[in-house]
């Protein structure tokens, strides 16, 4: 005998007719005169992205034209790509994006595992006042300008009253002058950024730490797994899907050298390794006035940037989605 | 006191209709459950009396006003939501004043009208406590009190108990059925619990699948449910259905099931009718051990016995299909073990087209 | 599951080491801040012989003497002020609002306009037009056009966003039922719920204002309206540019070097007032930012 059915009706999704222009018309009006509120409140967010955001993308245009002042965006004649000829047989843009590249491979290499490493540590210890004091010291410079770091630097490795060739000069080592040596500029910059950047960074893997199943240790312990054994086995597998999310998203900002530190440590004696696109468009644009080629650079920039976001959006979202334990 | 009056109301998202086509009439003073399982349109449908969501189709009115366009501010109605909505960062009193506040009512009038609903609702001490600090029962009665203080021509409930414990639900139930009687609002109220349904209400309406299935007072569905759908939804244990096809014997009808025989005394609508397929229903309750007069025996065997009490639930089977009497033990189970019959009276027996699920030959 | 008694050696050992480690990297964090606050309580002599290392060597305030008495040293304070505080303000009074208006599912075409403001993360027209913008709209050199310009942030705004998006429906309603209207359920039901939000971009505006310099520095030309970073940066490559200065200025006891490090120590002080109660929000705030288009 088979089992009763219970449903006495039909399905529940019907197909509905279209509706009449008069009827969503009305709805609208009806919508419109219950939740204008709204509208206003978004109005000013809106208004403000396009006179600040959406109208410079309208200016991008002056990559393609040959600009002047005098005849503003829209009178400057087309050009084409005459701008973009001209970036790529030049010497100096074709090294700026070089180094910008260089500059965010360092990184990668040297900084981007620095806070995986901080989160880690700060897992084991145990002390919980000892963690928490050094927990505070060490998100501090994140909240510290750029002005002020490239003050610290600038004075820390003076050559003559610098901490760091005093202490070489104890050993015995003769000063160097390292702001001026492109040879230095790199490990300078990528070490300010991990001094800089690496506590704040672990927030987020301490907190993907907190997120795992406490029990897992447990049986660990039982099983009679150390400490050393439990991070390897445990603690990294668990935060894994983290790290490449956090990696994707770095890989996606390869363009984005802060390049507000650069112009604050960099001279002309170190462009040979320090200057990047963003410094080399600001030179040219800002200071030498070349706004159009200026702007093809940074349109070049941009959107290499956006492909290489938007592909690394997309692997994270897939990876995500198939990373959800 | 307004009543409601729903005609014809349907809800459409996008092109999904989830409620189709609704009538309903609720009196004033009354107190209307939608009842029905997840998903069957019955919190939509108060959402739309609350004006929470559009009403896609149809007619809603509150005493004689059509208010299909009308803000919720401005319908005179009160809901009581599931997870209470009350502000984490105000304490009682100011929860209970928002709404007065917003409507500047004078602060005398305000003060007087929370002090008395305090004292209704038992809550006057805590009226300085922020909700955090109060017990789930305090909290669902700031959520009423809130409702109260607005004197409201309707009261709206949705689920306002399916966060509590099961013993504090049984005893805030009994509270919200003296506080209506106590203050006589037309209140409508949704929940998926039929045993909420069977006590607080005046009349219960059975939804599923966006439709009503029967509007009609607790017995009413009890003793006549019209469909096999109410039959299983109203009464726990739910009621015992199973197929089988008509027969007729010099006796009556008789309902032939998987070698099982049932006669159907009295039920003389259905001679004739012989080989129709139907959908026998028995409720547990209904179920005797001894025979009676002109009782219908159904052999058994006895799988499971589960004691209650004062009650034991019988497990058995009819065929393949499960069947559980509820019967009495009279502080005794050791008479239950040998049992291999039991008894039901004809009338007691419900018959439900097996097509159309429809309940067959009721005088309703 | 972690208890000091239950440890083998082994990973007694492990402990140890590692806290050595942190305190380690602890260290090397903080020892930049001792040594230039120590540099500026030093004499210009010892500076710039290299002498000082961790405390103050011939300590003298020459070198706030030196900075505090310059005019415009108080005139870019004052300006950080007005740009951290109007700038805050400014950012609360776009975000809030459309935040709350774009967490509403009531919202017509609640997905366009959210890509539209999530687009600006991913691409961004670059510096130049932004400048030539800035230049067309009559900005530069305005103060107004600096609060102006940098009000909103999309981050800030989708994450507060997503905050309002959290709080359940039933308190919209609830409010909306007792006659609430949207600026009321805004001010007086979604703010009240979001404090923690709400201080975390309130902490975040005050920071990003504060340390504030690049586009300060290529906006401004007026010396009365540049804020502190920017003078810090002037001040600096004044300083080291300008070896005149030294050899002048040892005598009087203070150095570039020691100048520069008092000027930073009076820039860092407000950072440290404010950081333990940014510290009690941002680590909440950074896990909110979990950024969904």
């Amino acid at each position: 005998m088979a089992m009763v059915d219970k449903k006495s009706s039909a399905g529940t999704e019907t197909v509905v007719p279209k509706q009449t222009l008069a009827k969503r018309l009305d709805r609208i009006q009806m919508h419109i005169r219950r939740e204008w509120q709204i509208y206003l409140m978004l109005v000013p967010t809106i208004l403000w992205f396009i006179v600040f955001l959406y109208k410079p993308m309208y200016g991008l245009q002056i990559a393609f034209k040959d600009y002047s002042i005098f005849r503003g965006i829209a009178g400057s004649p087309w050009v084409g790509f005459e701008h973009f000829g001209t970036l790529f047989t030049n010497d100096q843009f074709i090294r700026a994006v070089k180094n910008t590249i260089t500059i965010s491979a360092l990184n990668l290499i040297f900084a981007f595992p620095a806070p995986i490493i901080l989160a880690l540590m700060f897992n084991e210890v145990l002390n919980a006042s000892y963690k928490r004091t050094a927990q505070t010291i060490v998100y501090l410079p994140h909240f510290i300008s750029s002005v002020i770091i490239a003050g610290i630097v600038i004075t820390a490795f003076s050559p003559t009253a610098g901490i760091v060739n005093t202490v070489m000069g104890w050993l015995g080592i003769d000063p160097i002058y390292f702001l001026t040596q492109p040879e230095w500029f790199r490990p300078i910059f990528v070490g300010t950024g991990i001094w800089q950047e690496a506590g704040f960074g672990s927030i987020v893997f301490l907190a993907a730490i907190a997120g795992v199943n406490p029990s897992l240790y447990e049986s660990a312990v039982v099983d009679g797994a150390n400490r050393w054994q439990m991070m390897w086995k445990i603690t990294i597998p668990s935060i894994l899907p983290t790290i490449l999310i956090m990696l994707i998203i770095r890989i996606g900002n390869i363009m984005e050298v802060s390049f507000e530190l650069v112009i604050l440590l960099y001279q002309p004696a170190t462009y040979e390794t320090a200057d990047v696109v963003n410094t080399w468009v600001y030179r040219q644009g800002l200071q030498s006035g070349q706004y159009d080629l200026a702007a093809a650079a940074g349109l070049f920039n941009a959107v290499v940037a956006f492909v290489l976001v938007m592909t690394a959006n997309t692997l994270s979202r897939r990876f995500s989605r198939t990373s959800l334990w | 006191m307004s009543g409601v009056k729903l005609e014809g109301i349907v809800k459409r998202y996008g092109a999904v209709e989830v409620v189709h086509g609704i009538d309903l009439e609720i009196k004033p003073q009354e107190f209307v459950v939608l009842v029905g399982p997840s998903g069957c349109g019955k919190s939509t449908t108060l959402r739309m009396i609350a004006g929470l969501e559009e009403i896609s189709d149809g007619e809603c009115r509150i005493g004689d006003r059509l208010v299909n366009r009308v803000a919720p501010k401005d319908r005179d109605v009160a809901m009581v939501f599931q997870n209470y909505a009350l502000y984490p960062h105000l304490n009682v009193a100011e929860n209970m004043a928002f709404g007065l506040r917003i409507r500047k009512t004078p602060k005398d009038e305000i003060a007087k009208t929370i002090a008395e609903t305090a004292k209704i609702l038992g809550l006057t001490e805590y009226l300085e406590r922020r909700p955090a600090d109060l017990s789930g029962g305090q909290r669902q009665r700031v959520a009423m009190g809130r409702a109260i203080v607005r004197h409201p021509d309707v009261f709206l409930f949705d689920e306002p108990l399916s966060n509590l414990d099961a013993k504090l639900r049984t005893q805030m139930r009994a509270e919200i059925k003296r506080l209506h009687k106590r203050l006589g609002v037309t209140s409508v109220y949704v929940t998926h619990d039929q045993v909420e349904a069977m006590t607080l209400a005046d009349r219960i309406v059975v939804m599923a699948d966006g439709n009503i299935e029967q509007i009609g007072t607790p017995m009413e569905l009890f003793n006549n449910p019209a469909n096999v759908f109410v039959a299983g939804f109203i009464g726990s244990p739910p009621m015992n259905q199973f197929e089988a096809t008509l027969e007729d014997s010099d006796a009556g009808p008789i309902a032939h099931a998987n070698g099982t025989l049932i006669q159907l005394h009295g039920q003389e609508a259905l001679r004739g009718s012989a080989g129709r397929d139907v959908i026998v229903g028995i409720r547990p309750e209904h179920v005797m051990l001894s025979a009676e007069e002109g009782t219908a025996s159904i052999p058994i065997e006895l799988d499971l016995i589960e004691t209650l009490g004062s009650e034991a639930l019988l497990h058995t089977h009819v065929g393949d299909v499960p069947f559980v009497a509820k019967v009495e033990t009279h502080g005794e189970i050791g008479h239950l073990q040998g049992i291999n019959a039991l008894h039901v009276k004809p009338a007691r027996v419900k018959l439900f087209d097996k097509e159309t699920g429809r309940a067959i030959g009721q005088a309703a | 599951m972690m208890n000091w008694n239950l440890y083998s050696r082994g990973d007694k050992f492990f402990a140890i080491m590692v806290s050595i480690l942190i305190g380690m990297f602890t260290v090397a964090t903080l020892y930049p801040f001792i040594y230039i606050a120590a540099m500026s309580f030093s004499s210009g002599f010892a500076a710039q012989a290299g002498k000082v290392v961790l405390t103050p060597i011939d300590a003298t305030l020459e070198a706030y003497g030196y900075i505090l008495k310059d005019p415009q040293f108080w005139i870019s304070y004052r300006n950080t002020f007005i740009y951290t505080i109007g700038g805050t303000v400014m950012s609360l009074l776009f975000i809030i609002p459309g935040a709350y208006a774009l967490s509403r599912p009531q919202l017509y075409g609640r997905r366009t306009w959210n890509l539209f403001i999530a687009f600006t993360m991913w691409f961004n027209a670059g510096l130049i037009p932004f400048f030539l913008n800035m230049r067309d709209l009559g900005l530069l050199d305005s103060m107004f056009g600096i609060i102006l310009a940098f009000a909103v942030n999309a981050f800030n705004l989708i994450l507060l966003r997503n905050f309002f998006e959290a709080i359940p429906q039933s308190f919209e309603e609830a409010a909306r039922m007792d006659g609430a209207n949207d600026f009321q359920v805004l001010w007086k039901v979604f703010v009240p719920l979001s404090k923690p939000a709400i201080a975390t971009i309130t902490l975040f505006c005050i920071v990003s204002r504060w340390n504030g310099f690049f586009w300060a520095m290529v906006l401004l030309q007026s010396e009365d309206k540049i804020p502190l970073q920017v003078f810090l940066r002037h001040t600096i490559s004044n300083l080291s540019d300008n070896d005149e200065f030294a050899i002048l200025q040892t005598d009087a006891g203070f150095s570039a070097e020691t100048v520069t490090a008092a000027i930073i120590v009076c820039s860092i002080i407000p950072v440290l007032i404010v950081y333990p109660f940014i510290q009690k929000y941002f680590e909440k705030g950074i896990l909110l930012g979990g950024v969904k288009e």
